[in-house]
């Protein structure tokens, strides 16, 4: 599945909701979230791509792509995301050295740093196509 | 060698790892000590560091080895590092503000830190200390830069009325540093006895706790009634943040250095109407070296603030919990490491 796709995100909810343990961690989370995966030409990503979702007391509700009003929205470029999602750097590195920029109220983020890891342990389970010179890290998903 | 590790939330273990060696542009320091710094805490309270991160960021020791591309430094030199190292190539840094810089190295946060035995870090973040200043009061550099920091990024002019809400180790060495940038009347809040007492020998006018006092008649008293030109708060509870701002004067600031771990609600309404300014800086980089002199020439008392000292391999994450507690008596507590002087 190519890496924001809507058919991907999709998946992304389908694993998350069926975890015991993500489920356990997001309990009472009602958050909504746009992540923007920005375009790198000089490798071979030609286009920023929006997604988003929302929680329902911890559970992935809607999955999006495009742009909406959401309470956090994470940048970064797209290969922050795919060296989050390869294990290279840890989602709260990123966030705390500032390759993911955050929007919203960032301690409230902070806070739910353990439901972030297990989602990314999630993510990192789903067979996943990258763009450009990134498809050589293609996951082969679990 | 032996390492504070941090676990995730309320998590931290010292253990065995392997020791790192310096790659190109790096240095491996022995370290002496290391401080448990009010944001350490924080992460042990809410999770922010990534687990299996060595902590420690506030440390002072020597260089062990030196890695290739590094000529500036020796093996022996006496060093702490700049708690904030930019990249010095993204946009902010190439427009002159590193300290917001896209793709920050903090040792001890972003990268393994310094409550371990050693410590690799780029040799461009290093500060040599002098003679007369031990590597115990060089763990507290950093945490006199960020108050240092903040203090020059205020409004606080000679001759102004502050107060400094909180006397946990940023807020003695924000006093200190007021006095130093020349407040006449230096008011400290504080409910803990020890660190009240300690507030008062450290040159404040008056001490007040918060939970004795009406702090807005105590205020109005020792200001002429107009309340304090400018309010630093020091303290990482909520309630601080939200007083500070009905007890500045009009027209004065706020300038926030604490880092409240829960969200607090903001009576904007009053800061629009009496013209108040609300600030605030974290990190201490480009102050490091003032830091590093205000100890040397002895302006700055680090030694008092010194209030536990500990072992690495005995009580550490006790001393968490212990700190994370309210009422723990204590300031600034040191890991002793290598404890070389």
């Amino acid at each position: 599945m190519k890496l924001a796709s809507l058919e991907y995100l999709e998946e992304v909810k389908r694993r998350s909701n069926a975890d015991p343990q993500y489920l356990e961690l997001a309990k009472g989370n009602n958050e909504s979230y746009t992540l923007v995966l920005e375009a790198e030409p000089a490798k071979g990503v030609n286009e920023t791509v929006v997604i988003g979702f929302d929680n329902v007391d911890g559970k992935m509700n809607e999955v999006w792509v495009g742009r909406r009003p959401t309470q956090f929205t994470l940048t970064a470029p797209y290969g922050v995301w795919v060296d989050i999602l390869r294990g290279k750097i840890g989602a709260t590195q990123a966030i705390a050295s500032r390759k993911l920029k955050t929007q919203g109220p960032f301690l409230q983020l902070l806070q739910g740093a353990n439901r972030i890891i297990r989602w990314v342990e999630i993510l990192r389970t789903i067979p996943t196509e990258f763009e450009g010179d990134y498809a050589q890290y293609n996951l082969p998903g679990a | 060698m032996r390492a504070a590790v941090f676990r995730g939330i309320g998590q931290i273990e010292v253990t065995d790892v392997p020791t790192p060696e310096p790659g190109p542009g790096e240095v491996l320091i022995r370290v002496a000590y290391c401080g448990i710094c009010g944001s350490d805490l924080e992460a042990f309270l809410t999770g922010m560091y990534e687990p299996g991160l060595i902590i420690g960021h506030e440390f002072a020791g020597t260089i062990a080895a030196v890695g290739p591309d590094v000529s500036l430094w020796r093996v022996g030199d006496p060093v702490v590092v700049g708690d904030l190292i930019p990249c010095w190539q993204c946009r902010s840094c190439r427009n002159g503000f590193p300290d917001a810089c896209e793709s920050i190295y903090m040792v001890g946060v972003t990268h393994d830190g310094g409550m371990a035995e050693y410590v690799k870090v780029p040799a461009v973040g290093l500060h040599r200390l002098p003679e007369g200043v031990s590597l115990r009061q060089g763990a507290l550099v950093e945490p006199l830069s960020v108050a240092l920091h903040g203090v020059r990024r205020s409004r606080l002019r000679p001759g102004d009325r502050a107060l400094v809400m909180g006397a946990g180790t940023i807020g003695l060495l924000t006093l200190q540093c007021a006095r130093l940038a020349g407040a006449r009347t230096l008011i400290v809040t504080e409910v803990d006895p020890p660190r009240a007492a300690l507030a008062s020998r450290l040159g404040a006018t008056a001490v007040l706790d918060p939970v004795r006092e009406n702090l807005s008649v105590a205020l109005s008293d020792l200001t002429d009634g107009l309340g304090p030109d400018i309010i630093f708060v020091c303290a990482g509870a909520p309630e601080p943040f939200a007083e500070a701002i009905s007890l500045v004067r009009k027209g004065g600031q706020v300038f926030l250095l604490g880092l409240p771990i829960q969200p607090v609600e903001t009576d904007f309404f009053s800061v629009v109407m009496g013209e108040i300014c609300i600030d605030g800086s974290f990190a201490g980089r480009a102050e490091t070296a003032a830091a590093i002199d205000f100890i040397a020439q002895g302006r700055v008392d680090v030694e008092s603030l010194i209030s536990h000292e500990i072992p690495l391999d005995e009580g550490v994450a006790e001393w968490f919990s212990r700190l994370t507690a309210p009422g723990s008596g204590a300031v600034k507590v040191l890991v002793k490491i290598s404890g070389d002087s």
